[in-house]
């Protein structure tokens, strides 16, 4: 024994989807995975690990398929995983086997294909309490008996059995390999002996008999792609007349393959299983005939969706304040530790703020990954994705994309993150391209304070329509609407290829496991803080040190360290100026409901004159104190307008006069690339208002509206405000969204797509809006 | 065949919900037809619609899938009468 615990052995587990085999790997492995990504494509490696008797063994969890015949080069990682072939993962000692006891049958067609492989396997039988109670009798060591392998009955989401499950594994891998068996006919073997020794003399080297079958079988898929690529013409040619002797011999290509394996597995289940001659209606057959319905289920669809959705921005809202609010608090209390200057900007602007723009985002991400693992682990969303179908192929993609972008509502990265559901692969593509156009919470902010800057409020309907709602919607649906050009376009140009049906399977309900949902959040969240996390930070720091240097910071220093004594000798009098403030705020809100000439109304008038006498003379105490901040302010603008940022702003300016921009928006929208909600602080700075302030501040809306180019002319006439508007609607403002496109498609040419192609359709979209804007309102 | 003076081949289409019928070929390009076989609808399954429509709702033994089609692919069925 003490050689195998030298070195821990390397499993694999594989089974169909929907057969639990994530919450068997959760269950023996714990939520410590190790994740990363496979080189060159787009499925997650994920690694547990477990102990069994001092035997060290390192879980490796392959995508839920049902074959191993791979159609793309994403397929072909879990292939060559088992085949050891893949190089960061090495030799295989053991695959585990995952099946649905209750749907035995179709289960074995990749049981029977792993046999192929001729590796030491251990068939788990999970969901036993679903079979039994679904009357369903099998004779589990007849089973293996016939197999060779061990047969363990299993409820991972019970966590039962599962010392069985550990205990077969050890054992198995450290016995002899099963038998393989015999599945196909004498002429198919004969036609694989043939390609191997054809491939052995054209020197392609020896091929496993594993992946010469699959090249024989396998039209138009990727091992044939592959040899294809790399051997002359004539191989086709050799490739398509074996097939066709084949198909001569009575074996055709694919049908031969199920026909085979199919026969294979009912002679083994003959006797093994028995099924109750009585077809019983489920439960889950009970549930669908409402959720599954036109009318109904949409019904309980939206329903459902409205209240996810509640459920986020009620419970995301307070987590990312307070997310903010400990950021802001450890920004201060550095602030009261170190002395001014560039290593203090770099740790309070730079890295706390970097390290809290990573993390605001955490909230939602995690709230939204609740939800959307409790709906699938209790089986709701292949329901939705049934429901959305309809719509979905309108645009050309299928009801797996629906909850990916409506997720994208709240915010992108989870959006992206969801869109693992969705196999294939050019679907999936489609939707993360498509994702960040949907109008996310970060635009908000920008949405609303250049709406009450620059909309009049004006009503229609007897007061119910506003006008600047109605922009908002416009605004927050704009996204959406350009999305469907977008994705067809996408679909008819660089992501082309024949749509291939629609093939989902409707796994029968059952209650959420809180275990595993909770582990599907954690997973979820850590790959976020980890794998974008970094780059998110690092390009915080970079635009940090775009917008300090070069430049002289002493004077501001001085300035904000005189601002800090005076605020803390003046405290009483500030306190006095809030009380003054909030009393004339609470008496004009009783004024304004007043008959303007009754008795009450002259004496509130009253009291409001004597507040604004008292008013001046504590702003006259704290004259020292505003002169300050203004020179600070104005310090504040004169360094960023100097700044590398500032020149590049200047730098683009003849780009953006076209959008009827001036170079303080341009700034803005600069500095707003890494995230879009950052416009907010970077106006603030450049109107010389400060950094610290929100979207919702009278003070920056006051200078939007009164901002002026050198002749007079306002800067933000109601044409540039919607430019901007358009502008942030459609670009891809934000980093994190672009290396979570990135981290998904384990390419950078994705991301740099995503990031030109909204970009360009930003810019064109706001010189539209102004010029069109422009033209119409004269 | 005896059978066939008793039962008809028609599309999956064709069925009307709760009918029975039994896969009898599965037309198409070459992989779609291999990975419909290997989601259970190979020729010989036995299938209960349950909602008929695109998609639509089928049960192939305990399993329940959904299914589109495309133009390019047909499903023939066997229903007895």
């Amino acid at each position: 024994m003490s050689s195998v615990a030298a070195r821990p052995l390397t499993v694999a587990v594989i089974g169909n989807p929907n057969t639990g085999k994530s919450t068997l790997f959760t269950a023996l492995t714990g939520v410590h995975a190790q994740i990363g990504n496979y080189p060159g494509v787009t499925v997650e490696k994920k690694i547990g690990r477990l102990q069994h008797n001092g035997v060290q063994i390192q879980l490796v969890d392959l995508p839920g398929t049902y074959s191993l015949s791979p159609r793309s080069l994403d397929e072909l990682v879990s292939v060559n995983v088992l085949l050891g072939r893949q190089a960061d993962i090495g030799a295989i000692d053991a695959v585990v086997c995952i099946a649905d006891a209750s749907n035995l049958e179709r289960n074995l067609y990749v049981v029977s294909q792993v046999l192929d492989l001729g590796l030491p396997t251990v068939l788990v039988l999970n969901m036993w309490d679903v079979a039994e109670s679904r009357g369903l009798k099998i004779d589990a060591a007849e089973l293996g008996r016939r197999l060779g392998i061990p047969v363990i009955p299993c409820e991972a989401h019970r966590q039962r059995h599962l010392a069985d499950v550990r205990a077969a594994i050890v054992s198995a891998a450290s016995g002899p390999p099963p038998a393989i068996p015999r599945i196909f006919p004498e002429v198919f073997t004969a036609a694989v002996q043939d390609l191997q020794q054809r491939l052995q003399d054209w020197g392609a080297g020896a091929i496993p008999r594993p992946l010469a079958e699959r090249l024989l079988l396998d039209v138009g898929g990727q091992v044939e792609t592959g040899y294809r690529q790399t051997l002359p013409t004539e191989f086709g040619t050799v490739l398509d007349g074996l097939r066709l002797r084949l198909r001569d011999q009575g074996f055709r290509i694919p049908a031969g393959e199920a026909k085979a394996r199919y026969a294979w597995a009912k002679e083994i289940l003959t006797g093994v299983l028995t099924t109750p001659t009585q077809r019983m209606v489920t439960a889950s057959d009970r549930i669908d005939r409402v959720l599954t319905s036109r009318v109904g289920g949409l019904i309980v669809f939206c329903v459902v969706m409205f209240l996810v959705f509640q459920a986020i921005s009620t419970l995301a809202g307070p987590l990312m304040d307070g997310t903010e609010a400990v950021f802001g608090f450890a920004g201060d209390a550095v602030r009261s530790v170190l002395p001014a200057g560039p290593l203090r900007s770099l740790i309070v602007d730079g890295a706390i703020a970097g390290v809290g723009g990573v993390l605001v985002f955490l909230p939602q991400i995690c709230l939204l990954f609740l939800f959307i693992a409790i709906l699938e682990d209790c089986g709701y969303m292949a329901r939705a994705a049934f429901l959305m179908d309809r719509l979905m192929t309108r645009i050309g993609l299928s009801g797996k994309s629906f909850v990916p972008l409506m997720s994208s509502f709240a915010c992108a990265i989870p959006g992206i993150m969801a869109t693992r559901t969705i196999e294939n692969r050019r679907d999936r593509l489609v939707t993360i391209l498509i994702a960040p156009l949907m109008s996310c919470s970060a635009r908000l902010p920008v949405y609303l304070l250049l709406i009450a800057a620059l909309i009049p409020p004006i009503t229609f309907a007897g007061g119910w329509i506003s006008l600047q709602a109605l922009v908002l919607f416009a605004a927050m649906s704009l996204g959406a609407l350009i999305a469907i050009p977008v994705a067809w376009l996408l679909r008819m140009t660089i992501l082309k290829g024949e749509t291939p049906p629609f093939v989902m399977e409707l796994p029968a309900y059952k209650w959420p496991s809180p275990r595993m949902v909770l582990a599907r959040v954690y997973d979820r969240g850590r790959a976020f803080v980890a794998r974008a996390g970094t780059l998110i930070f690092a390009t915080n720091i970079l635009v940090w040190a775009a917008s300090y240097f070069p430049g002289d910071h002493t004077l501001e220093e001085q300035l904000t360290t005189q601002i800090a004594q005076l605020e803390e000798s003046s405290e009483a009098t500030l306190k006095s100026r809030d009380e003054l403030q909030s009393s004339h705020e609470t008496v004009e809100h009783h004024l304004a409901a007043l008959d303007s000439a009754s008795m009450e109304a002259e004496a509130l008038r009253e009291q409001l004159s004597e507040i604004a006498i008292q008013m001046s003379l504590v702003e006259r105490k704290l004259a020292p104190l505003t002169e300050a901040v203004d020179a600070r302010n104005a310090e504040a603008e004169r360094l960023l307008e100097h700044s590398a940022l500032g020149r590049l702003g200047r730098a683009i300016e003849p780009a953006v006069i076209p959008l009827g921009w001036d170079w303080k928006i341009g700034v803005g929208v600069l500095a707003s690339f890494p995230a879009r909600e950052v416009i907010i602080a970077t106006l603030g700075t450049i109107y010389s208002l400060g950094g610290d302030i929100g979207e919702d501040d009278p003070g920056l809306q006051q200078a939007i509206r009164t901002a002026a180019w050198p002749d007079g002319r306002p800067v933000f006439t109601i044409p540039v405000g919607l430019s901007v508007m358009v502008f942030f609607a459609l670009c891809a403002q934000c980093a994190s969204t672009l290396m979570i496109i990135r981290r998904e498609t384990n390419s950078w040419s994705w991301p740099a797509f995503t990031f030109v192609y909204m970009t360009v359709l930003a810019y064109l979209g706001a010189l539209l809006t102004y010029q069109v804007g422009t033209w119409w309102m004269g | 065949m005896l059978m066939t003076l008793a039962s008809q081949i028609v599309p999956l289409d064709l069925l009307a919900a709760g009918e029975t019928a039994r896969v009898f070929e599965v037309d198409g390009r070459a992989e779609f037809v291999h990975r419909l076989h290997e989601m259970g609808l190979q020729p010989g399954a036995e299938i209960r619609m349950l909602r008929p429509g695109s998609p639509c709702i089928l049960a192939v033994n305990e399993h329940r899938l959904s299914f589109r089609l495309e133009d390019s692919t047909t499903v023939l069925v066997e229903v007895s009468r």
